[in-house]
């Protein structure tokens, strides 16, 4: 039997990007939280090493136990079997995957918030793509425009402000929403190929600019600056330059007392009474499980696990999975459609160190910037070039049929070429669609014996795939500004299990349509909040995890003000 | 409000054993497997490794290659130890090639000259090798490996003297980084260094 716990206040469910944000205004608001984390605390003299096999062959840093043991599965619809994926992309740790993510830390535009009107007020009801469930959000880019600059500065976000107050500033992203005031930090600086490739933009008319990042551009509040030595991605920072959730808001939670984190605990299930509040949670730990009661419980999991874990925690009150007695728990997920062009140029680039987040970014052909009237499609991506190239990746590069793939010949070429590849970032404004959602796999568990999260894909967006296509024409045009001699474009192709994964608790306030209402609180059970990429309804042509930190600092801001009500 | 918690029907079964089954590795665990000690690959089999890996990068006027970089020992110690699950696919591969060098050349791939061996690679990765149904996930597999060896960290055993990284003027893991080593009109200079101290070379 589980060892049933002393009731806290909240219960958060994982500290990871969005968990670990959440817990510090309450903490601060004098709540008692429980922060149930399935991993554990990270050593960054110990774990983080500035080595491709570590990090990146044998995703050492990555491949925390308790995700690889339930890999959701991808198949395109009912009728076919779900195929597990190799790998799950996301990490258990304290602080999640923000130790080892991009750190990209954008706002959202406004248009993402109200797409669907401002596209039928554009270009007509005709150009809403064909089968999307697409809505806007319940709320506006101003409404969540103070919990983005608190994000900003409480995990702290470098960058240059496009857009303050309305007045462009004549540097950062001219097509940024207005900001109030400036980043807490100036942006990450650039190397000598983001520079190049910037003239290069500006020679085409466009506007480049260095991208917002959570990392520290310069020390602060008692941590170093960026040393740019180029195992950023998929490694952990050495130096807690990267402003992960483990170094900024999870310890500036803990000095309140208010916070025990429970590490290494995984969460079964979500339980329920007889009226449809939420209860409690139930864990393993150390081989032991625990009943962990609550006033309040906040799901913050990734994508897969929020809905995973809803689907599996049935009760009387909710025969098909908590909060899902509207049958959407699963619905209006997507994985963010993106695309990388590779591009060869006629001298060496030296992108090895440096960082994903330090690059120039273009956002012309992102969103709606752009006329797309006879395009047949809506939506764009944004271009990203950007450095930190390892040597594997490097020699394991595309030969763009200049070469064999072996032998002296290849040789030669990776011995010219392998200094001279740049790679890109292209994120696409991607939507969800009626036949594109999570249940549960039918065959494949995980060793606790629960099914794993099944992502049925529906197949091809031509919408989609009609953007990713232009993104690449306008990339390989900026390429060719630049000097390049050869550019390669992927295929466009549906996403599987991805990092940026959104919806299956989508918030709005229609409770036939949406899991949770405009505060990230379920529409069924009052004392249930989620949080994290999972309520978004759209995913802007950006990285998701600022707004998912917005969206969570406000949902716990709401709880705290409104504690009496929720908790009852 | 602990009072009104009522235990699902569905949840009430016993699951220790799955929870053992379900322990956390530590991370310490999984890096030990670093310095694995050498796989036992048969004599045999190493010399048929070696005679493939060198014709993938050959040793040329451009420096060494897959097997003067010690490619082959990175190979080794992943099939011993973290990669141990495809040793057995990976060898079944390797035997098949040298029942197919036997078979079209007249002989085992380490006995033959590096033009027949060529012949042999080329027919593979261009999918005409009759008579070898895995030969290109096989070749795929070893290429991927031999590049894991020969541009990895020294510490796994590969890039030797750093062959590997100055073949592709890889300037070395830095732990810090001035701007000036990020121009595109100077490289920097190379630092030859593992990650993992100067011992490893």
């Amino acid at each position: 039997m589980a060892t049933t716990l002393k009731q806290v206040d909240v219960a958060v469910i994982g500290l990871g990007a969005v968990g670990g944000v959440a817990v510090l205004p309450l903490a601060r608001a004098g709540l008692k939280i429980a922060g149930i984390e399935a991993g554990t605390w990270m050593d960054p003299h110990k774990d983080f090493h500035a080595d491709e096999v570590f990090n990146n062959v044998r995703r050492l840093v990555t491949s925390s136990p308790k995700a690889q043991r339930e890999i959701p599965t991808v198949r395109t619809g009912p009728g076919e079997k779900g195929v597990q994926a190799a790998t799950h992309p996301m990490m258990n740790a304290v602080g999640g995957t923000s130790i080892h993510y991009w750190a990209q830390s954008w706002r959202l535009k406004p248009w993402d918030f109200r797409t669907r009107s401002e596209v039928i007020r554009r270009y007509g009801a005709s150009a809403i793509p064909a089968g999307t469930t697409l809505e806007d959000w319940p709320l506006t880019y101003d409404e969540l425009a103070p919990f983005y600059e608190r994000i900003e500065e409480e995990v702290g976000v470098s960058g240059a402000a496009g857009n303050i107050q309305g007045k462009l500033t004549g540097v950062g992203n001219p097509f940024e929403g207005p900001r109030d005031k400036e980043y807490p930090m100036p942006p990450l600086r650039g190397s000598g190929f983001t520079d190049h490739m910037a003239d290069a933009a500006k020679k085409l008319g466009w506007k480049p600019f260095a991208p917002p990042a959570a990392i520290n551009s310069q020390p602060r509040k008692g941590r170093g600056a960026c040393v740019y030595h180029g195992y950023c991605a998929t490694g952990g920072c050495h130096v807690s330059a990267k402003n992960s959730t483990a170094v900024t808001t999870i310890p500036e939670a803990q000095k309140t007392k208010n916070l025990t984190i429970f590490d290494n605990a995984q969460v079964t299930r979500i339980e329920t009474d007889s009226n449809g509040r939420t209860t409690g949670v139930r864990y393993i730990r150390n081989r032991q499980e625990y009943f962990q009661p609550a006033k309040v419980v906040l799901l913050a999991g990734y994508t897969y696990e929020n809905s995973r874990l809803l689907l599996l925690s049935k009760s009387k009150a909710y025969p098909q999975g908590l909060s899902n007695n509207h049958g959407q728990v699963g619905r209006h997920y997507f994985g963010h459609w993106g695309t990388n062009v590779t591009a060869l140029f006629p001298s060496d680039i030296n992108i090895w160190y440096g960082l994903p987040a330090q690059g120039t970014t273009c956002d012309e052909w992102a969103d709606d910037h752009f006329d797309h009237a006879g395009r047949g499609f809506v939506g764009g991506s944004s271009l990203h070039v950007y450095t930190e190239r390892h040597p594997i990746d490097a020699a394991a590069m595309n030969t763009f049929g200049r070469a064999p793939g072996w032998g002296s010949a290849w040789k030669k070429f990776i011995h010219d070429a392998a200094a001279r590849q740049a790679q890109t970032y292209l994120q696409t404004n991607t939507f969800p669609y009626e036949t594109l959602y999570l249940d549960l796999d039918d065959a494949i568990r995980d060793p606790l014996g629960d099914p794993v999260c099944r992502i049925n894909t529906g197949g091809m967006r031509e919408n989609e795939r009609r953007s990713v296509l232009h993104a690449q024409d306008k990339m390989e045009e900026w390429y060719r500004a630049a000097g390049a001699i050869e550019v390669f474009k992927p295929p466009p192709a549906t996403p599987g299990v991805s990092t940026h994964a959104y919806g299956g608790t989508r918030m709005g306030d229609n409770p036939d349509t949406n899991v949770v209402n405009r505060w990230g609180f379920s529409h069924e059970s009052p004392n249930l909040g989620i949080l994290g990429a999972s309520v978004m309804g759209t995913s802007g042509a950006r990285n998701p995890t600022l707004t998912a930190q917005a969206l969570a600092w406000r949902t716990a801001d709401y709880l705290a003000k409104n504690w009496k009500s929720i908790s009852i | 409000m602990a009072k009104g918690f009522e235990v699902d029907d569905e949840l009430r079964f016993s699951r220790r054993d799955l929870i053992v089954a379900a322990a956390f590795v530590p991370l310490a665990a999984l890096t030990a497997q670093a310095q694995a000690v050498p796989a036992a690959l048969t004599p045999t089999q190493l010399k048929t490794l070696e005679a493939f890996i060198d014709r993938l990068i050959p040793t040329d006027e451009l420096g060494p290659g897959a097997v003067a970089s010690g490619a082959r020992v990175y190979i080794e110690r992943v099939l011993a130890g973290p990669n141990v699950n495809e040793k057995a696919q990976f060898l079944e591969g390797l035997e098949a090639v040298d029942a197919y060098a036997k078979r079209t050349q007249g002989g085992s791939l380490a006995e033959l000259s590096p033009e027949k061996r060529d012949q042999i690679l080329k027919a593979i990765d261009d999918g005409t090798a009759q008579g070898l149904p895995q030969g290109r996930a096989f070749f795929n597999r070893a290429r991927r490996l031999t590049l894991e060896g020969m541009f990895g960290d020294p510490y796994y055993g590969g890039n030797k003297g750093f062959a590997g990284w100055d073949l592709i003027r890889y300037p070395g893991p830095r732990s810090a980084v001035e701007a000036d080593m990020q121009r595109m009109d100077k490289a920097p200079a190379p630092f030859r260094r593992s990650a993992w101290g100067p011992q490893y070379q």
